[in-house]
């Protein structure tokens, strides 16, 4: 009897709303019946910008639509009366009810919601996206469900965030690479606005070198992914930046505990160019010189970030973007060295939309990455400089054949040129003492033509195949060594040189890369998806540390070098429960991986002109499980993940004394069976909440020492194998609460944050090693690199 | 210098590094060598040894290897051969064996029980002399603010030679010091009957001379790839003030060596373990090979490195006077002949510069 009273009351407040608001009448009647093209356009009241990803769902037709770049949507609808639903994350849902009587336009502004305590929604897009799209492994993620979660040092953090979800790991505490399903840091394309970058991080990985407030949303594709990408093994993360309101000027700054930073948006020609500039710095050397480090209370660090985005709409079909990204770290070690790096890109981005069905995409980017290592102790003194330089172009078209049959298809194109490292002497006491050197430039061109058909049968059967084919050439100059053959390739091995003249040939590879998935629901609650993926990558991060490390080198396939290539397959099951406010996943993946690079004892990389003879060819395999279940709606939402996955490598050699472990499968480095994660939302009031994030991890795989020895007073350890002890398990609790400053009306929003790491001060072992110092015995010591809970405190004002 | 600075650690925020208890597999005993043979007069020192477990500080005591017959053969065909002294597992050549430059030598082992081994052939290159050496005070940060690290640096200047490849090995030789004492602040002991604590001036002796004798000896190593024919100043010693040692005059000798590049890459391991520091940038311990091979099973894993050197010796005296910083001096409120190991009299090489 509750129950149907329970109903009632829902009935008659759904038909209260609906008669409370006005009809509106959209197009001009001139008696059309049929194919009513209404398009729309979705801003925010307050600060102009566009809403991407926003779900519209004409609720008669049970037919939705998520909103484009610039937050546009398009219905083809009967002459009717219809009820759209909008949603979009962070703010209030919109019930529009309107009577399509001709092609027309709406524009629609939506207001964002103050800790609304019963409407929270974490993922913006369709509730049922998960279920109904063909799409697998795939993660999009906006920036207004990421600033739920406990912040990291007073901000969200972009990476951070991204290896919370499933299949997703990261080396240890400080460490910026990512390890997705098995893959190595190197594995993944980071695009932010569809230009590579080749170091995402500030402090080595304490933060990303992403400013989150320039950033509209993130996807991570990490099972099947779209043939318009290729040329890394994993994954790929597409970061797209937000552009500035078209309507009005507004504005944000951030005071945290180690960096501030501040944006401005606005239009320049109202309604056609708005401008959106971001800039964010750090001051953390306070805190460095208070800490009891004694190497870090000697260092200096600072890093800073820049975007700049100018949005231009030539009509609601045509628009133009140019974005800036520029990212600075410098880093002085214990006072006389100073590592510094820089990312920085431009990107041309061109949209168009002609007649009904075609949709163009073309992205020009010119993207460069330059690493520093400056030495000025009065001893030798040397700047060695490195860098990359991608410059590209990429052409995609969308047709929709129908409703639900769409095919994609173009081509990429770019030209990477990789410094490799450049010793300059600078003059120390009187004169010069170092010799100057420089490795060879490196030249290649990584190509792409694909295409992708997706097609649905009906609700319940949908399948979506593709092929790209990846073309790659390495050109000269260059002086190639030529080594004996049937010997291992080292220094003593070489037979010969052969020089190559300026855009010379030198090796060229190619191969086909299909992806296919298929997915089938059982109702609209249930489905299953599989796929099989194949890629290619031709460049490789040459780095022997267990993260991306100041010290890696990037290194283009050559004759010795062949590319990576990784085949994937996978299987999902995907059930929503009680109306979409849980969603749960099963997935399961097996990956193999050619041509993956181990390395020789005691490898040196840098200032390598033969980097060859430092590596040994190998091959890796990687399987797992994952296990996901989120809640959507409510006063407290969030997710848990758990993953179980192993990762292998093998060393494939004919020659005695290039064997690892036997010639045995063994961990890799990032390898952790066990991977659980816990993150937690909680709406304490309308203006305050709290969130919580627990994550337990098995212990990476480390090698102890097999026996002690001495030399010249030094014990020594010897490690015969690799990788086969462990650290012990990992696991970390943060916390954060979260509070909003009301009044002065809606232009002066105060956010306070406080969040709390490591709230129970676990000394997670970072490494284990084994250490002779002056003063003890030679024995094993622990590094925790965040040893207490460490507090922080940010504010931040949006006006 | 370059690969210095990359080995130094870099840890951030609130880290730390505590000593750890790990459950370690029970250590191989595997046959260790160590020791290098030089162009000065002998006698050269060959230690053998047996490794054992890594473990915590009570496990894995390190055995000396006794009555082995150990010899050296040169390519011109000479056998010389190494005899164990008092201290069991050091074998010594005869005073008068020298290392020829331009010669190869081989080390080889038979053990008791009739196992026997052989290092690879090492060739002697020639090293250029040292020219001059000098030294300064450093400060390094410790943990402890109120107590930071100081030490004294030395550095070796010579000319690289042009003409050919070579790779350094410096060893800093056995330390002598002026141990300065206070005899005349010398106190009667607390048990004394009538006069615990007491003040009892001593007339003898506050001058001794003091020997060296920590453990741990440091070591650098450099390659000409990047300064191939220059002049060079480069840091080829560290030696920590304790507080006593640089009160007044310091003697060490600095041993500049040309080894092979077999030997300097298995320096270079050992130094890279050495600078371990557990930190987010270094690389994965190495597996350390060396030279030496078992010829009756040659699966069988031998530790240690056979080295063979030519030597350039220059001897450098540190006075407290020319030293910028200091820690706080420790005072010996007593004769300094208590101190064990002291003598009044200078060693025969004590010879420090007048000026």
């Amino acid at each position: 009897m509750r129950k149907y009273l329970l109903l009632l009351v829902l009935f008659s407040v759904c038909h209260l709303t609906a008669y409370s608001q006005q009809k509106t009448v959209i197009g001009r009647d001139i008696g059309q019946l049929k194919d009513i093209k209404i398009g729309g356009r979705l801003t925010d009241q307050i600060t102009g910008e566009a809403l991407v990803g926003a779900t519209v769902t004409v609720r008669e037709l049970n037919k939705t639509e998520v909103t484009n770049t610039n937050g546009s949507f398009n219905l083809v609808l009967d002459r009717a009366e219809y009820v759209l639903e909008i949603r979009y994350v962070g703010y209030e849902t919109i019930i529009y009810p309107f009577v399509a009587v001709g092609d027309g336009r709406i524009t629609l502004t939506m207001i964002q919601e103050d800790f609304d305590l019963d409407d929270v929604v974490v993922f913006g897009s369709d509730p049922e996206k998960n279920i109904r799209s063909t799409e697998m492994g795939a993660v999009s993620i906006n920036m207004n469900t990421l600033k739920e979660l406990p912040p990291f040092l007073g901000e969200v953090d972009i990476i951070r965030s991204i290896a919370t979800l499933p299949g997703v790991s990261q080396a240890g505490e400080a460490s910026s690479g990512l390890n997705v399903r098995g893959g190595g840091a190197d594995q993944n394309l980071i695009l932010f606005a569809g230009a590579p970058v080749y170091n995402p991080s500030h402090l080595f990985g304490l933060f990303t070198a992403f400013n989150p407030d320039m950033v509209n949303e993130f996807t991570l594709y990490k099972a099947i992914i779209p043939t318009k990408f290729g040329g890394r093994g994993s994954s790929i993360l597409d970061i797209t930046p937000r552009s500035g309101s078209l309507d009005r000027w507004g504005g944000d700054f951030m005071v945290g505990t180690v960096s501030g930073k501040a944006s401005l948006n606005g239009p320049i020609i109202k309604n056609h160019l708005s401008a959106k500039v971001g800039f964010r710095g750090s001051y953390i050397n306070w805190l460095l010189n208070s800490l009891n480090n004694p190497d870090l209370r000697s260092s200096n660090a600072n890093f800073n970030d820049m975007n700049g985005i100018l949005y231009g709409e030539i009509n609601e079909n045509h628009n133009v973007t140019y974005s800036f990204y520029r990212s600075y770290d410098d880093f002085a070690l214990a006072s006389d060295t100073t590592i510094s790096w820089t990312n920085m890109s431009h990107t041309l981005r061109y949209q168009g939309k002609f007649g009904e069905r075609t949709n163009v995409d073309v992205i020009g980017f010119y993207t460069e990455y330059d690493f520093s290592i400056f030495n000025k102790s009065g001893i030798n003194n040397f700047d060695l400089q490195s860098g990359i330089q991608d410059l590209g172009l990429r052409l995609n078209f969308t047709y929709n054949l129908g409703e639900r049959n769409k095919i994609s298809f173009g081509a990429d194109s770019k030209k990477i040129t990789i410094r490799p490292g450049d010793l300059i002497p600078l003059p120390s006491d009187g004169e010069s003492s170092v010799l100057p050197q420089s490795v060879q430039n490196e030249f290649g061109r990584e190509s792409g033509v694909y295409a992708q058909h997706e097609l649905e049968f009906g609700e319940k059967f949908g399948i979506s195949y593709g092929l790209r084919y990846d073309f790659y050439q390495y050109f000269g100059p260059r002086t190639v060594r030529e080594y004996a053959p049937n010997l291992p390739i080292s220094n003593g091995t070489v037979i010969g040189e052969r020089t190559y003249g300026d855009g010379e040939l030198i090796q060229s590879y190619d191969g086909l890369g299909p992806r296919a998935s298929f997915r089938y629901s059982f109702d609209s609650k249930t489905s299953i998806k599989g796929g099989y993926n194949r890629m290619y990558q031709f460049i490789h991060l040459i780095s022997n540390t267990a993260t991306i490390a100041p010290t890696d080198v990037w290194k283009l396939s050559d004759q010795f070098f062949k590319p990576q290539i990784v085949d994937q397959l996978s299987l999902g099951v995907y059930k929503n429960f009680k109306g979409n406010i849980f969603e749960t996943s099963v997935e399961v993946y097996y990956k193999d991986i050619q041509n993956v690079i181990d390395y020789k004892d005691g490898a040196r990389l840098l200032l390598q002109n033969n980097l060859e003879t430092e590596i040994i060819p190998g091959q890796g395999k990687a399987y797992g499980a994952e296990f996901y279940v989120k809640k959507n709606l409510g006063r407290t939402t969030g997710w848990a993940s758990y993953t179980y996955s192993r990762t292998f490598r093998r060393v494939i050699t004919p020659f005695e004394e290039e064997i690892v472990n036997d010639g045995e499968w063994y961990p890799a480095n990032f390898d952790k069976p066990h991977d659980l994660t816990l993150i937690g939302n909680y709406k304490l009031a309308t203006n305050a909440s709290f969130s919580a994030t627990f994550s337990y991890s098995t212990g990476r795989p480390v090698s102890f020492p097999e026996a002690k020895f001495d030399f010249a007073g030094n014990s020594l350890a010897y490690f015969p194998n690799r990788n086969l002890q462990r650290l012990p398990d990992f696991h970390r609790l943060d916390i954060s609460f979260n509070f909003k400053l009301k009044g002065k009306g809606l232009f002066y929003q105060g956010d306070w944050t406080f969040a709390i790491m490591n709230v129970y001060g676990r000394k997670n072992p970072y490494s284990i090693f084994f250490a002779d110092q002056p003063g003890s015995p030679p024995q094993p010591y622990r590094l925790a690199i965040l040893g207490v809970p460490l507090p922080t405190l940010s504010y931040s004002v949006k006006f | 210098m370059l690969k210095r600075s990359l080995y130094i650690l870099l840890l951030f925020t609130l880290s730390c590094i505590d000593p750890y208890k790990v459950e370690i597999p029970e250590g191989e005993q595997l046959l260790t060598v160590e020791g290098f043979i030089t162009n000065e007069p002998g006698p050269h020192l060959i230690r053998l040894t047996r490794s054992d477990t890594y473990g915590s500080v009570f496990e894995g005591l390190i055995r000396p290897v006794t009555e082995a017959k150990v010899a050296l053969r040169d390519s011109e065909g000479n056998v010389t051969f190494l005899s164990e002294e008092v201290e069991r597992g050091s074998y010594f050549t005869p005073a008068g064996f020298q290392v020829q430059v331009g010669r190869s030598y081989i080390l080889q082992i038979e053990l008791q029980n009739g196992k026997t081994y052989s290092s690879l052939p090492e060739i002697a290159n020639s090293v250029p002399q040292i020219d001059s050496l000098s030294y300064e005070s450093v400060r390094t940060f410790t943990s402890d603010r109120l107590n930071d690290k100081v030490g004294t640096q030395i550095y070796a200047y010579f000319k690289d030679p042009s003409d050919q490849t070579n790779f350094y090995y410096w060893r800093s030789g056995p330390g002598d010091y002026v141990l300065v004492a206070n005899p005349e602040l010398y106190t009667l002991p607390p048990t004394h009957p009538t006069n615990p604590r007491g003040p009892a001036p001593k007339d003898c002796c506050d001058i001794c001379f003091a020997k060296e004798n920590s453990r741990i000896q440091s070591f650098a190593i450099a390659a000409d790839e990047s300064f191939n024919g220059l002049s060079q100043k480069i840091p080829v010693a560290y030696i920590q003030d304790d507080g006593l040692r640089f009160k007044r005059t310091y003697r060490t000798e600095i041993l500049q060596m040309a080894v092979s590049r077999e030997a300097y890459r298995f320096l270079r391991l050992v130094q890279q373990q050495i600078n371990i520091t557990g930190s987010v940038f270094d690389q994965p311990p190495a597996n350390i090979r060396g030279n030496i091979i078992g010829l009756t099973d040659p699966d069988e894993v031998v530790l240690g490195y056979f080295i063979v050197a030519s030597v350039s010796r220059m001897p450098l005296y540190i006075e407290n006077s020319r030293l910028s910083e200091s820690v706080t001096p420790r005072i010996i409120p007593d004769d300094c002949l208590t101190v064990p190991g002291t003598t009044l009299d200078p060693p025969s090489y004590w010879n420090p510069p007048r000026d």
